[in-house]
């Protein structure tokens, strides 16, 4: 199970992610300081991986993406 | 302990070519992050991508879906590559979610070729979803075969 709440902490908190949006198996994120991406808390809040481009994070989290993205989204509001 | 699961045969979503999961332009699948499996460079030619198995549509994105069989075993065909991009547009959706569907029943139209020409892959990543690679036999890499094929083996 991917906990939404620990994936934003992992993210940065909140504050620190721009943009969040599902894919198939992954979440598409804009941060604002990727420096503040924690790898290993986000894969203890049960990612499979986290893929890296700058700003971009991509956080792998497999086929329930959807159900994560708007659990989180509604963590953002 | 349960018994093994039988083979599941896995088949081919989109006519074109077998490629290598590893040759696939994606990090992700090229590293079969979510699993194993095959893919297609798929002719480029409208098409309508069918249900590699039997099953369940668990998910159903424009351009991508999962179908999961009664056994539990999810296979997820994602039709090209950074295609969430594009939000649907060029992709028509021919089942819905949740639907019980056939191997080889329609889930989505689209056009590979309108998808390279806006400059995105349009090889189609097919995943054995939480597998380990030892349980994926693929059949024929570098074939042509068209959609129905079996494309591999699940044991």
């Amino acid at each position: 199970m991917v906990d939404a709440e620990k994936i934003v902490a992992g993210l940065g908190g909140a504050e620190n992610i721009v943009e969040i949006e599902p894919c198939a198996t992954r979440l598409r994120t804009e941060v604002r300081d990727a420096s503040k991406v924690d790898d290993a808390a986000l894969k203890a809040a049960g990612a499979i991986a986290v893929m890296r481009s700058g700003s971009a994070v991509q956080v792998i989290v497999g086929t329930e993406a959807d159900t994560i993205a708007s659990d989180i989204e509604e963590l953002l509001e | 302990m349960t018994d093994p699961l039988p083979p599941l045969r896995v088949l081919v979503p989109v006519p074109g070519r077998v490629v290598p999961m590893g040759d696939v332009p994606d990090p992700v699948f090229a590293a079969s992050l979510v699993g194993p499996g095959a893919a297609l460079d798929p002719n480029r030619s409208r098409q309508q991508a069918i249900a590699p198995i039997a099953g369940s549509i668990a998910k159903l994105h424009p351009h991508a879906y999962v179908v999961v069989a009664p056994d539990g075993r999810g296979v997820l065909v994602h039709l090209g590559i950074d295609t969430v991009q594009l939000k649907g547009a060029g992709f028509t959706l021919l089942a819905a979610e949740d639907d019980d569907v056939e191997a080889g029943t329609p889930v989505v139209e689209w056009d590979p070729a309108a998808i390279e020409a806006d400059g995105r892959s349009p090889v189609c990543p097919v995943v054995a979803l939480d597998a380990t690679a030892d349980a994926i036999a693929v059949v024929g890499v570098g074939d042509e075969v068209e959609a129905g094929a079996e494309l591999f083996t699940w044991s």
